[in-house]
């Protein structure tokens, strides 16, 4: 089924619609973070730029920690068991060279979905992280297909 | 496997020693972080409970004063009637800053929620930033600040300079500094609000000649429910959530913010925004494309893609 609507998702926002929906987004050194229940047929997808919130500005889901968890708190409140999630990671490209290990954005952007996900148990089904390349994601909530495709920088 | 000479082994030795003293010190640096961050995350825990308590007063106070006025233009005489500008005047402004601080709540609200999204229109920036200003005249009569609006682009044909961006996002951040500007001037004192384009972003720079920022609180202004106590009415309305609010709606914009200030000076805000893009949302398919199925992969595929 491909749904009718269809939603561009920002950085540093999430959407979790309980109709059907197709959600783009662009992915550079950001990872998506994209929760499907398979029972519900109801998906959401959080983009998000920074691993941690440091307590600086506003508490929003640019940060990873409070991207996946308020996605999560979304679908659960759609009625979802948390059992029932399942998960697909994408993006973490390290699109600006660096040497220093400190700013590697996109690594650190991965692992902390990894860790966050295991502590949740919910399985990662699908994933493509990393790399040099921007990304290009459409996610259909009501099936949890994903279709990518890898982007030059310059097109971020 | 040669021998390594006395000297060869003192220049390894030497090598290793720094790059342990390298690690150490960035480990301790971590350390230094980690720390800042935690004060940073327990402050903002005890300040949000603040926050209700200071919220209630920026809510019920200009309500009680729209409520006690109204009360009282009802029951004037019909030869007190002249008295009854001033006082919807008053009413519209309690009314104007309860407006503006709703607003505020509810952006930082959205925000957090990361339900907020731009919302790109042709903006006529010279009028977006003259309405703001309007907007505040009665602010600005009480303290008799002067402003002084430079709009420094020259449109490209037509009378009018437009600039494709979010104007309710545009007109929230302005209102948010030229508020922050009114509130920390001297009484008489200037606000310069000029506007350039360079690079093809959009620059926007408020500045005022209050008290300015010490360095310790530049690291924290941002930071939400962070309010100064140093300001010069003694006690300062708000929320502390205006820099912050900024902050993201800059981020959303792709923009970028910046301070120049200096104590007992004035502070300068100055904002940068790229002109926005149109929207990507869709793209044609070719072989360049991956599939990622409904299904977890088998044991021993590949767990990396579906295609």
């Amino acid at each position: 089924m491909i749904p009718e609507k269809s939603h561009f998702l920002y950085p540093a926002a999430l959407f979790a619609p309980r109709e059907p929906h197709i959600i783009n987004t662009i992915l550079g050194s950001c990872v998506a973070v994209c929760f499907w229940d398979p029972t519900m047929n109801i998906g959401g997808m959080a983009h998000y730029m920074l691993p941690l919130w440091n307590g600086e500005g506003l508490a929003s889901p640019k940060y990873g920690n409070i991207a996946i968890e308020r996605l999560m708190d979304k679908l659960l409140s759609f009625g979802s068991k948390k059992y029932n999630i399942k998960a697909k990671i994408f993006g973490g490209g390290e699109v600006i060279d660096t040497h220093a290990p400190y700013f590697y954005i996109g690594q650190r952007n991965i692992e902390i979905a990894e860790k966050m996900l295991g502590d949740m148990k919910i399985p990662i089904i699908a994933s493509s992280t990393g790399g040099k390349m921007g990304r290009k994601l459409i996610f259909n909530t009501y099936t949890g297909e994903v279709r990518q495709r890898y982007v030059k920088r310059q097109n971020l | 496997m040669s021998e390594l000479t006395d000297k060869e082994l003192i220049e390894e030795l030497k090598k290793r020693f720094d790059q342990n003293k390298k690690a150490l010190a960035e480990v301790q640096h971590l350390n230094e972080e980690l720390k800042e961050v935690n004060k940073k995350l327990e402050d903002s825990e005890a300040l949000k409970s603040h926050f209700l308590s200071n919220i209630t007063n920026e809510i019920i106070n200009p309500f009680s004063s729209i409520l006690g006025l109204a009360k009282n233009i009802m029951s004037l005489k019909k030869a007190d009637w002249k008295k009854v500008q001033s006082m919807v005047s008053m009413i519209y402004h309690e009314a104007f800053n309860l407006d503006f601080q709703l607003r505020n709540i509810f952006v930082a609200a959205k925000i957090e929620a990361g339900e907020i999204y731009p919302e790109v229109l042709n903006v006529d920036i010279r009028q977006t930033i003259k309405s703001v200003i309007d907007a505040f005249n009665y602010e600005l009569d009480k303290k008799e600040l002067n402003v002084d609006y430079k709009f420094d682009i020259e449109p490209v044909r037509g009378d009018i300079y437009y600039f494709k961006t979010d104007p309710e996002k545009i007109k929230l951040i302005i209102t948010n500094h030229l508020s922050n500007a009114i509130k920390y001037s001297h009484k008489g004192g200037n606000i310069y609000i000029h506007v350039w384009e360079e690079n093809e972003n959009l620059h926007i720079s408020v500045e005022d000649e209050g008290e300015g920022i010490s360095k310790e609180n530049q690291r924290i202004i941002f930071d939400r429910f962070k309010k100064l106590d140093s300001g010069i009415d003694s006690i300062h309305r708000g929320h502390g959530l205006g820099l912050s609010i900024n902050k993201g709606l800059l981020d959303l914009l792709d923009g970028d913010i910046d301070i120049a200030t200096e104590e007992g000076k004035g502070s300068k805000f100055t904002i940068t925004i790229p002109e926005a893009k149109s929207n990507i949302s869709g793209f044609a398919f070719d072989d360049n494309e991956m599939f990622f199925g409904k299904d977890a992969p088998e044991e021993g595929e590949s767990e990396e893609e579906t295609f």
